[in-house]
């Protein structure tokens, strides 16, 4: 778990990656009974996974989930979030296109989901309890989060599969690292991007 | 308005040595900071971006401002991310922020190829983001030179080196059918060998997109290359040998494509830049 600061928005990210999660079906419908339960009932389904759940698996680096944290802010300080909260626009700027409900399908929690990162957006982060109650897995340091990345379903979402840069590479970690640069950089253009 | 007061807490960076003693800025489209995006409180691991804004104009209509400030921005993060896509190298994209009219990219650590050259720093598109010891060889030249350290020798490369790479890396652009629209040695970057990154680290990054825009004319691409050639003459002396290697690497970059540009720059050098418009 580490937690960032922005302090120009006034606002913290906590960010903890899990291995080895073994109730993601769960957290799944947690997550869709608090989408749709209304009332004060709701509200408190609500306040209790009210974070971002991404599948690390498509995570390249860090840095590639920060650029999507900071689009999310971004957008917030503006005004301008295309979706309902800060935490689902962070799944769609991790999606390169326009489509909500894509995005959450492929960069939120499913049901094979086993490695999972979790973003908390707050003034005052405090909940590490209340994010290690809901996913039921090993908290990781960051690094392992390369033996978890799925690189061809990275490229395949991303389109890359025909792009010069990384055809011509023969060497497995210039073509990652290549990856990982464009994958940051259209995350970070998203607001401009056709 | 957040990105406003990120800038505030950023460093502006100075473009080109005499910015020590003049005020930084001596460019009038724009500034150039040095900023932190991702503060962790649980590490010191801090990894700058630089931001590039595009302030407002007072001279201009506001909202005509507001949509010019913002398109600009658009073309150039387009422009970066469909060059990275293509494999030239240039810097990665941090953020954008197209009302504020601010871009952030990668930190590149290393020094322009007009000041590797010893072509000066009063380029005004100057954005080399040196430390403060690089800086020192470079203003006090006129000084005890005996002392200072060759920075071809620094840098780990030879100038044929760096032609030939300022070559293949054009070549891969007009490849992908961009067009710089300001190719200087200014806006050339040679990364330094230890802030190299990745098991084979790309050494010339090409920078400042701000002009660039897409076209498959090859018109376009001479001019492109012509704009290069003046831009050598005017700075840096006995340029005709570096020239030919930039072209020398260019053309085997672009294989059969290059005897129909070599024709048409040959035309450009005759007429210059801008094609007659009359008859």
């Amino acid at each position: 778990m580490e937690v960032y600061d922005y302090p120009h928005f006034n606002l913290q990210a906590a960010i903890c990656l899990f291995t080895d999660v073994k109730n993601g079906p769960e957290i799944r419908k947690r997550i869709i009974e608090a989408a749709t339960c209304q009332g004060e009932e709701g509200e408190a389904l609500r306040d209790a996974v009210n974070f971002a759940f991404v599948d690390a698996r498509l995570i390249t680096s860090i840095l590639h989930l920060q650029t999507a944290v900071f689009y999310a802010l971004l957008t917030q300080s503006q005004g301008c979030l295309r979706t309902k909260t800060v935490h689902s626009e962070i799944l769609w700027a991790l999606n390169p296109s326009n489509n909500i409900s894509e995005a959450i399908r492929r960069y939120g929690i499913s049901d094979s989901t086993t490695s999972l990162l979790v973003i908390e957006i707050s003034v005052l982060p405090s909940h590490h309890d209340k994010i290690k109650a809901i996913v039921d897995g090993t908290v990781s340091p960051f690094p392992r989060l390369s033996e978890i990345t799925d690189w061809a379903t990275i490229k395949k979402y991303h389109k890359l599969n025909g792009e010069l840069a990384i055809q011509h590479l023969r060497d497995v970690a210039t073509a990652h690292a290549m990856i990982d640069e464009i994958v940051v950089s259209t995350v970070a253009t998203k607001s401009v991007s056709q | 308005m957040a990105t406003a007061s990120l800038i505030a807490d950023s460093t502006q960076i100075a473009q080109g040595a005499e910015a020590v003693s003049d005020p930084p800025s001596r460019n009038t489209t724009r500034k150039v900071y040095k900023a932190y995006i991702h503060t962790s409180f649980d590490s010191d691991a801090k990894v700058p971006i630089l931001l590039k804004h595009r302030f407002k104009k007072q001279y201009r209509h506001p909202s005509l401002d507001a949509n010019l400030t913002r398109a600009r921005v658009a073309g150039e993060a387009r422009a970066l991310l469909r060059c990275l896509r293509s494999g030239v190298s240039v810097p990665g994209i941090r953020m954008v922020d197209a009302t504020e009219g601010v871009l952030g990219v990668e930190w590149i650590e290393g020094k322009s190829v007009r000041m590797l050259l010893g072509g000066g720093a009063e380029g005004e598109e100057e954005q080399v983001s040196d430390s403060e010891e690089f800086f020192d060889d470079t203003t006090d030249a006129g000084g005890e030179s005996v002392s200072h350290v060759d920075p071809l020798d620094e840098y780990q490369v030879t100038i044929d080196e760096i032609m030939g790479l300022i070559g293949s890396e054009i070549a891969k652009m007009h490849k992908a059918d961009i067009i710089h629209g300001d190719l200087t040695t200014s806006n050339m970057i040679i990364r330094h060998p230890f802030a190299a990154k990745g098991p084979s680290p790309t050494k010339l990054v090409l920078i400042d997109f701000g002009l660039a825009y897409t076209s498959t004319l090859v018109e376009d691409k001479a001019v492109d290359l012509y704009v290069l050639e003046r831009a050598f003459a005017s700075t840096h002396p006995d340029s005709e040998p570096m020239l030919f290697a930039v072209l020398e690497a260019y053309k085997k970059g672009m294989y059969k494509d290059w005897t129909t540009v070599e024709r048409r720059l040959q035309d450009v050098r005759l007429r210059g830049r801008k094609r007659s418009m009359v008859g």
